[in-house]
């Protein structure tokens, strides 16, 4: 009969008191297995987001750098955002396909604007979006709301071969098929989300404005704002007709001959057509600035929600080992003098002080390996539950905003926590757990260890 | 005459108690020899367990010395008395503090962790010692599941484990009903006179006392002269040394003249 039988006659013995310790224990580590690992997905997550953000926006400066020579002009003064979507998204480079062009001006307006002075070439451009519409419901962490937005919006492009090559004027990430081409014509370039929502591919028919046109090829749409649209890239004689703007264009890209004209030419532009919406580089400069400045705040109220939830959980964690701690010393305490008498029998017949202290010790050890995995069966059923209870939600970004390649900022820490359960930390917290009721066990033990055995033999 | 086994030279405890001093044993001068079955008797209060406890390295001595197999033993550490304990005496319990969760087997068993033995010699010593006491047949019983007086066995059992030079037995009858007490008693004394073990006894009971060879008799803290063969005590009536009234040994006062004795 050894001391560990002995430990274990004990622990099984005293269920109440093995439970109320098991328990105890068995939620702190719960804890500690669930909150340390969704701190570290969020902060990876923040991490992730940060760097989305800044490549976005080094790639955003590398866009307008290389247009610099670039001044647009537009005839509708907000860009990328469907009918009844909420404004205030962030405006930058307008992105193939804006979604309202409701208003045409002549293409004479073309020659007319390539005559002054230091303009190189111009592009026209005709946007304009289907009559079909379909209702959207849209998730935000403020609530559902439903919009309305068109199924399509056409491109129409000036296929000229000088164009194509020398100005970014078409799609430049074709997933299949292939990209226009000068003189072509009905044939389209979709978007993968108009080709996915329509069920075609590369070769398939589609019906635009009631004419039929083949697919050549599929890109893979930038997205800004809430939506990424669904666009058709078409020759712009293809989309006059088809819209019934014979000689019209919505959008004219005019490039000057060096960045110092770019000024006067907006300026006479400005003056000569109050029509349209005038955007130099400064302009899109200032945008870019504008959207640093609100990213940076997002990302800075991010990482101090993440701080504050760090904080949130060492607090929690501090709070539950210091109370299974405590638990499991007025536990052990009590045991110790419920048992006194006990202590006093078992050094009369010459248990040393090492025997009595090595005894107690080993049942406080061995309530906390059951107390181990029992906690990692809590933790690994309860991890979400504990995490959405303990801490505040994480939510980062007050609406979901999709960027290309970036994790989805609306991820809870509850939903983080569900994948970062790993091994390390379950050992990690069976170790501190064991730890725990060893050292909530030890004055407890060394208490009986010192008691003397007269003093113990009269104890009732 | 056989050899000395344990003395005690001018043995005195006072302990504080509310600013008094408070004399619990005064002044004990003992001699026990190998073999003898010893009782002593005594009133509550005059210090039979005390004196029990320094024999049995449970408390220590305030004055004089306890010299057991030729060692002071009040002169050893704390720390290292559990060993006296362990290999030289026996405890005997009124309440028999087996412990519940062990087996009769395994509470005989108990003293010897520790020891060099192995486990079947441990479990070999824990059967001797069970069919000794009269106990082969139960030695998987734990204690809810026996008599008090087969509890009682099993301590005793116990206290043998180690061969300790001395049993130390305090009130081993004192839970026990008329009948399981003679048996327990009769099982101390074949133990003494078959198996030469040395016995001393505290208790309250004349007649269990009379049992000893030598009966001792403290009051007051203080071994009184009067001493008596046990097997003789019923007929030798101890006298009041002031008025010669005879006295039960268990009086602490003279009932005629209230003279302490």
């Amino acid at each position: 009969m050894g001391t560990l039988t002995r430990a274990i006659r004990n622990v099984s013995r005293r269920k109440a008191r093995t439970l109320l310790v098991v328990i105890a224990l068995g939620f702190s580590m719960a804890i500690m297995i669930s909150i340390p690992p969704g701190i570290v997905a969020n902060q990876e997550s923040t991490q992730d987001l940060t760097e989305n953000y800044n490549n976005m926006l080094s790639s955003m400066q590398e866009e307008i750098n290389k247009t610099a020579t670039l001044i647009e002009c537009s005839t509708s003064s907000g860009q990328g955002m469907p009918s009844g979507a909420p404004s205030g998204d962030p405006q930058g480079i307008p992105p193939f396909g804006s979604q309202q062009a409701a208003v045409f001006v002549n293409e004479t307006v073309v020659d007319e604007i390539r005559s002054i002075a230091g303009v190189k070439d111009i592009v026209g451009f005709l946007e304009e979006s289907s009559n079909e519409t379909t209702s959207e419901t849209i998730s935000s962490p403020r609530g559902d709301f439903t919009v309305s937005r068109p199924i399509y919006t056409i491109t129409g492009v000036s296929l000229n071969s000088y164009f194509i090559d020398n100005y970014s004027i078409l799609p430049t990430e074709i997933t299949s098929g292939r990209n226009l081409q000068e003189a072509d014509s009905g044939v389209v370039l979709a978007s993968s989300n108009l080709t996915s929502y329509l069920g075609v591919g590369v070769d398939g028919q589609v019906e635009i404005y009631g004419e039929s046109f083949t697919v050549v090829g599929i890109f893979e749409p930038t997205s800004q704002g809430r939506f990424e649209t669904r666009i058709v890239c078409m020759s712009i004689t293809d989309a006059q007709r088809v819209t019934g703007n014979a000689g019209n264009v919505s959008r004219l890209d005019v490039y000057a001959e060096s960045a110092s004209d770019v000024d006067g030419i907006a300026d006479v532009i400005e003056a000569t057509y109050t029509d349209l919406y005038v955007t130099t580089y400064k302009d899109r400069l200032e945008n870019l600035e504008r959207m640093q400045e609100m990213y940076t705040e997002t990302l800075n109220n991010a990482q101090s929600t993440i701080a504050q939830t760090q904080s949130t959980a060492t607090q929690v964690i501090i709070v539950a080992v210091a109370a299974t701690s405590l638990i499991v010393l007025f536990v052990m305490l009590y045991t110790v003098r419920e048992r006194t008498k006990e202590i006093g029998t078992l050094k009369a017949i010459g248990f040393s002080n090492w025997n009595v202290m090595s005894q107690f010790m080993l049942e406080g050890i061995i309530i906390s390996l059951i107390a181990g995995v029992v906690g990692i069966a809590i933790g690994s059923v309860a991890a979400p539950t504990l995490t959405s209870l303990l801490l505040p939600r994480i939510s980062m970004f007050g609406t979901q905003r999709s960027f290309p390649g970036s994790v989805n900022p609306g991820t809870t820490l509850s939903q983080a926590v569900t994948t970062a359960l790993d091994p390390q930390w379950m050992l990690l917290a069976f170790g501190i757990a064991v730890s725990l009721g060893a050292l909530g066990s030890l004055y407890p033990a060394w208490r009986a260890s010192r008691t003397s055995p007269m003093e113990a033999l009269k104890y009732e | 005459m056989s050899e000395l086994l344990l003395k005690t030279e001018e043995l005195g405890k006072a302990f504080k108690m509310g600013g008094r001093t408070i004399r619990a044993l005064s002044e004990v001068n003992l001699q026990i020899r190998k073999g003898d079955f010893i009782s002593i008797m005594g009133p509550s209060g005059s210090g039979k367990t005390t004196l029990l406890n320094m024999l049995g390295c449970l408390d220590k001595p305030t004055k004089g010395k306890v010299v057991l197999d030729g060692k002071d033993i009040t002169k050893v550490s704390e720390k290292n008395l559990y060993k006296i304990r362990r290999h030289k005496v026996g405890f005997v319990f009124q309440t028999f503090n087996l412990m519940p969760y062990l087996n009769a087997i395994e509470n005989v068993e108990l003293p010897m962790e520790g020891t060099k033995k192995s486990r079947d010699e441990k479990k070999q010593r824990a059967r001797e010692l069970l069919k000794l006491v009269g106990l082969s047949e139960r030695e998987d019983h734990r204690p809810h599941r026996l008599s008090a007086g087969e509890q009682q066995r099993v301590a005793i059992a116990r206290a043998l484990a180690n061969n300790p030079s001395i049993v130390l037995a305090d009130e081993p009858t004192g839970n026990l009903d008329v009948k399981t007490k003679y048996e327990v008693i009769r099982l101390l004394g074949k133990l003494n006179t078959d198996q030469g073990t040395t016995i001393i006894m505290v208790t309250h009971d004349s007649q269990i006392a009379a049992h000893a060879g030598r009966m001792l008799f403290l009051s007051d803290g203080r071994l009184l002269a009067k001493e008596k063969q046990g097997t003789h005590l019923a007929k030798d009536a101890l006298k009041c040394p002031n008025c010669g009234r005879e006295t039960q040994p268990e009086d602490a006062f003279c009932p005629r003249c209230g003279k302490k004795l």
